[in-house]
């Protein structure tokens, strides 16, 4: 059977994975320092790089484990969630918020 | 100089030294050759896996059937699983080409022909005493080893010669290179030839794995260091190298004016009291890798790994959930429950809030509402473990707390007004369709770096 398996979930199954993710999910960000506005806003300052590094090694790894299974057909693309591109609502979302980011600090 | 010359052979040690030389840590391996180590153990370890199960011809077949059917429902078909046996391989060629070409001098000259397997009278020595000790014939104690002893090096030279013959046998069955006759016998060597590397690969994993002694062997190859003490037992000869280089620094930074006030490094204990010290471990320090350094330490972890975990939980949700991770989407959902709760008939005749709404489905039982719970709960324990816990306001230092809490406020009505605009935030938009390839996504992330980078002038007041 190929991923992704949520078709195959109950609701509490579901449910349990979403908690399980997200706590991976938390853990990650706050091991990276991302629970510190400090350490985030230093990256716009050219003080500390940790949120692109972070950020891109993610991605990067993502992307790549996203790309093999598919590849080797075990992860059917045609199931996952691609965000629809909307260019200048985007655009306009992306500045305002990196605008508030540098206010708010989140 | 005033340093003594360097012992021609291990001499026993007082207490003293041997613990002064087991806080020491000297570096064995360079990072590239890590990775590449462990590259090569998890390419042997997918490969073996899928490649016994892709042996099912009943004159071959080495593992049983319920093995081999274990593995191609894991892959779906014997088609899917061949198809990741050959990518995984190719994929192990090109890297091996890439450092063979690129790191000709480095790695292939150097470490491999001259370190690797080049078996000198000592290890030759050292071959036939290691095997009378074994069988009690002798007590002649083992002749100096240099950084890979010879039961290394014969390991070395079997996979060295082995793994040539598995690239080019591999490629032509996989692409039929040649005709039928030399694809049949490229299949019997490919199979001899993994069958000889196996052969010594489980000494290989017993010695790195299990074995007491070779304990620090195995962590050196996680940290690339180890301790002075056991360089100087087990690698006596490579020791002495360091050494030498050492004190050619040492030569060359006093300058030609000779030795000063410099202690000397470890020179020849000279003669001392035999008894050896054994009791003193070899690594004073204990394994660094574990749980309290990793998850009690109060330092963060290094950016790139804890951006690995991130893109592996990143990836395992899309594998799950066939969707990425998410922060807003979240918040947006208790804000709908909350309007659909007070003000129900507006919600739902909303264009906006009524999308989240369906007739007896709860906004709440929602991916990411629930992924929400877990990301409180999973970033309080990493923080907990690490004593990082404290309540405080995180706030520049030129500024009062109501102007940051102001500014909080501000920049999170822009930052949750930009969010739900591009529909997603960092993690929902950029993140996780950053990782799918979604063109909106990547166009979001350079709007809020470009925005970011550029307000971080006008704000600097309030950081810095």
């Amino acid at each position: 059977m190929s991923a992704p398996y949520f078709p195959t979930f109950s609701l509490a199954t579901y449910l349990a994975v979403a908690v399980l993710l997200g706590f991976f999910f938390g853990f990650f960000l706050e091991r990276a320092g991302f629970s510190s506005a400090h350490k985030l806003v230093a990256e716009f300052y050219f003080k500390d790089f940790s949120v692109l590094k972070v950020m891109f090694s993610a991605i990067v790894v993502a992307m790549l484990g996203i790309a093999y299974f598919s590849l080797v057909g075990w992860l059917d693309m045609s199931q996952v969630f691609v965000p629809p591109t909307y260019i200048w609502p985007q655009l306009v979302g992306g500045l305002l918020l990196g605008a508030g980011f540098i206010v708010g600090g989140y | 100089m005033g340093t003594k010359p360097l012992p021609m052979s291990p001499a026993p040690l007082t207490v003293e030294q041997a613990e002064a030389m087991s806080q020491r840590r000297i570096k064995k391996h360079h990072v590239a050759i890590m990775l590449l180590h462990w590259f090569n153990a998890f390419v042997w370890l997918f490969e073996l896996a899928t490649g016994a199960a892709l042996i099912a011809s009943p004159y071959f077949r080495l593992m049983p059937y319920w093995y081999i059917d274990m593995m191609e429902s894991l892959f779906g078909s014997r088609a899917n699983m061949l198809q990741f046996h050959i990518a995984v391989g190719v994929t192990w060629i090109i890297v091996f080409l890439v450092y063979g070409i690129f790191g000709f001098r480095t790695y292939l000259a150097k470490q491999i022909f001259e370190k690797e397997i080049a078996l000198d009278r000592d290890d030759i020595n050292w071959l036939i005493i290691r095997a009378l000790r074994i069988l009690k014939k002798s007590d002649e104690p083992l002749p100096p080893q240099s950084s890979y002893n010879a039961g290394q090096k014969l390991f070395a030279v079997l996979v060295y010669a082995m793994i040539p013959i598995i690239m080019i046998t591999g490629l032509i069955m996989a692409f039929h290179l040649f005709g039928t006759a030399v694809v049949g016998w490229a299949v019997v060597l490919h199979f001899v030839a993994v069958g000889l590397v196996v052969s010594g690969l489980i000494i290989h994993v017993y010695m790195g794995a299990v074995f007491p002694e070779e304990k620090a062997a195995f962590f050196s190859m996680l940290t690339g260091m180890v301790s002075e003490l056991y360089a100087y037992r087990h690698h006596f000869k490579w020791w002495k190298e360091v050494k030498m280089q050492e004190e050619a620094w040492i030569q060359k930074l006093q300058g030609s004016s000779g030795s000063t006030g410099v202690a000397p490094p470890i020179s020849d204990p000279g003669p001392v009291a035999p008894p050896a010290a054994p009791e003193i471990s070899e690594e004073k320090h204990g394994p660094p890798w574990t749980f309290k350094r990793i998850f009690r330490a109060p330092e963060y972890w290094p950016p790139y790994v804890a951006g690995a975990g991130l893109g592996l939980t990143l990836l395992a949700t899309f594998v799950l959930m066939g969707q990425g991770l998410g922060a807003s989407g979240g918040f947006t959902r208790y804000l709908v429950a909350v309007i659909a709760w007070v003000a129900p008939n507006y919600a739902a005749h909303s264009a906006y809030w009524s999308n989240y709404i369906q007739p007896g489905h709860s906004p709440l039982i929602a991916f990411l509402v629930f992924e929400m719970f877990g990301v409180v709960i999973g970033g309080f324990v990493s923080g907990w473990l690490a004593g990082r816990i404290r309540i405080a306001v995180d706030k520049g230092p030129r500024i009062s707390r109501r102007t940051r809490y102001a500014l909080a406020l501000g920049g999170g009505v822009l930052t949750g007004y930009g969010a739900r605009l591009a529909r997603g935030c960092t993690s929902g938009l950029a993140l996780s369709g950053g990782a799918v390839l979604s063109v909106g996504a990547w166009i979001f992330m350079l709007a809020v770096f470009a925005a970011a980078f550029g307000g971080a002038w006008f704000m600097r007041r309030y950081w810095l």
